[in-house]
């Protein structure tokens, strides 16, 4: 067991290594989020896989290795596809998890 | 630009509420379904979804456990069917789209700019002559032909050009205004010419350029008088005249003489006093006709008649063939009235000044004036003289004798 996750680290970082000494984008090789945001109004954000929670408090998007977190008030989804989202609304904090 | 490819494809405002929205939310976007303007009311979502999208929604609603209502039809395709429904209007409003562009086809204004002239009416009716109307059809004008046709027809235009703004016919025309007409003045008269007195009096001043004099300064003259001959005699060294050569005769003959003025004017007159009871009457002129828009009758004993048209102009340049306008009949009392002292020298200088006008205008010089108002029977009376200065001469053709006119 022990083993195996060394293995599995291993190979993250292998992977980390790989795309550093290519300079290939992480976005695309390591399914990163990629959140852009103006002031503290609007966020444009890619690379999710989906909603987990939506409520004009907290959004939380599911990402391939992570979840983020919107918290704030009064946020609204202003348009939701399969590439992007944008998140409108008085933006307090942004915590992954 | 998004918004009105949104408007063209058409789109719904759903609510979507039950067990798991931010599934159906994923799945939606899995399933590549466009979704905006989502908000979160305590447990109901709202959110608006392209009229595609939503005919895919179904499959989704059932996996997630929730349920999907329409609030609102936003769009063309659902405003189109709306307005089909409606035929009357799609056809009123196609057949006024269709009249629009059927009637800019037609020629409805001619103007003319430019002449001086040639006046309107004689250059309509040779527009006429070539079959150039008002209400004819825009591709039956010929405007090269036209052009050329107007030279050809007026040698006075050295400059035309027509042209067509909208439904109006153009044209622009240039007219020589320094015409050598000096060698057709002589060609009138072949055997020179007299100058005779067109008025009496005593000549103040004459300057003879051609020709004989026949009179002196300060003679009276009479009205028809020959004052300077065209007649020349050329003479032998004996002094016996051996010819005669004809030229013109050109001279500044002042003479003085004297005009009478009177003007009358009665004590009593009519005056108009309005009552200030009107009646409008709205008409429309269409070509020669007329037609009122109203049948009550106008029961007032005197009265004038206002009238106030317009054409009508859709746009600039598209004008069509109606004018329309107001009639307005206002009614008034015939009252007689007294002139006073003051009106009637008011009146009388008015008249009076205005000959002087006249005068003035045809190049007369007042000299002296003796002119006083005046009460006669029946009215007030402005009489008295002018004495005035005025050039004198009329130009008429010699008729030659047919002896001793010529050579021996």
């Amino acid at each position: 067991m022990r083993k195996n996750r060394s293995k599995t680290q291993n190979r993250k970082l292998n992977k980390e290594l790989l795309v550093e000494s290519l300079k290939l984008p992480g976005d695309v090789v390591m399914g990163a989020f990629v959140v852009t945001m103006t002031g503290n109004r609007d966020a444009w954000i890619e690379n999710y896989r989906g909603i987990l929670e939506y409520t004009d408090t907290v959004i939380l998007l599911q990402g391939k290795t992570c979840q983020i977190c919107f918290q704030g008030t009064d946020l609204s989804i202003d348009y939701y596809t399969n590439e992007d989202m944008k998140i409108s609304g008085c933006i307090k904090s942004v915590s992954y998890l | 630009m998004i918004a009105l490819l949104k408007y063209l494809r058409g789109y719904v405002r759903i609510k979507v509420w039950g067990f798991s929205p931010e599934r159906f939310m994923n799945l939606c976007s899995n399933k590549n379904i466009l979704l905006w303007d989502i908000k979160k009311e305590g447990e109901v979502y709202y959110m608006c979804i392209s009229l595609k999208g939503f005919w895919g929604l179904r499959p989704i609603a059932r996996k997630t456990g929730t349920r999907v209502a329409v609030l609102e039809r936003c769009g063309l395709p659902f405003f189109i069917p709306r307005l089909l429904a409606r035929k009357i209007f799609v056809l009123g409003f196609a057949a006024a789209v269709f009249f629009w562009f059927w009637t800019s086809l037609y020629v409805w204004d001619i103007s003319l700019m430019g002449n001086y002239t040639i006046t309107e009416d004689i250059f309509i009716d040779f527009l006429k002559q070539q079959g150039i109307h008002v209400g004819m059809s825009k591709k039956d004008v010929d405007i090269g032909e036209l052009e050329k046709e107007i030279r050809r027809q007026f040698d006075i235009i050295t400059w035309t050009s027509a042209r067509m703004e909208g439904t109006k016919l153009k044209i622009e025309i240039k007219e020589n205004t320094n015409l050598q007409t000096a060698p057709d003045e002589d060609e009138k008269y072949p055997y020179g010419s007299n100058l005779t007195a067109d008025t009496g009096g005593t000549i103040v001043s004459m300057i003879v350029r051609s020709g004989v004099p026949q009179v002196q300064t300060g003679q009276e003259i009479a009205q028809g008088d020959l004052l300077v001959s065209g007649r020349v005699p050329v003479l032998n060294e004996d002094a016996t005249v051996r010819k005669y050569q004809y030229v013109r005769a050109d001279a500044d003959i002042y003479v003085r003489h004297t005009i009478p003025v009177r003007e009358t004017l009665p004590f009593y007159y009519v005056d108009q006093v309005y009552t200030g009871r009107e009646k409008k009457k709205y008409y429309i002129l269409s070509g020669e006709k007329e037609y009122t828009l109203s049948f009550s009758e106008i029961t007032y004993p005197y009265y004038d008649i206002v009238s106030d048209s317009r054409d009508i102009e859709l746009l600039k340049g598209l004008t069509l063939p109606f004018s329309f306008g107001t009639f307005t009949y206002r009614e008034y009392l015939n009252v007689e009235k007294e002139y006073s002292l003051q009106e009637a020298e008011a009146l009388l200088g008015e008249k009076y000044s205005e000959i002087l006008a006249t005068l003035e205008q045809k190049g007369v010089q007042i000299i002296e004036k003796n002119v006083k108002i005046d009460t006669e029977s029946n009215g007030w009376i402005l009489q008295g003289e002018l004495t005035v200065e005025e050039k004198t001469g009329l130009e008429e053709t010699i008729v030659p004798e047919e002896t001793g006119s010529e050579d021996e």
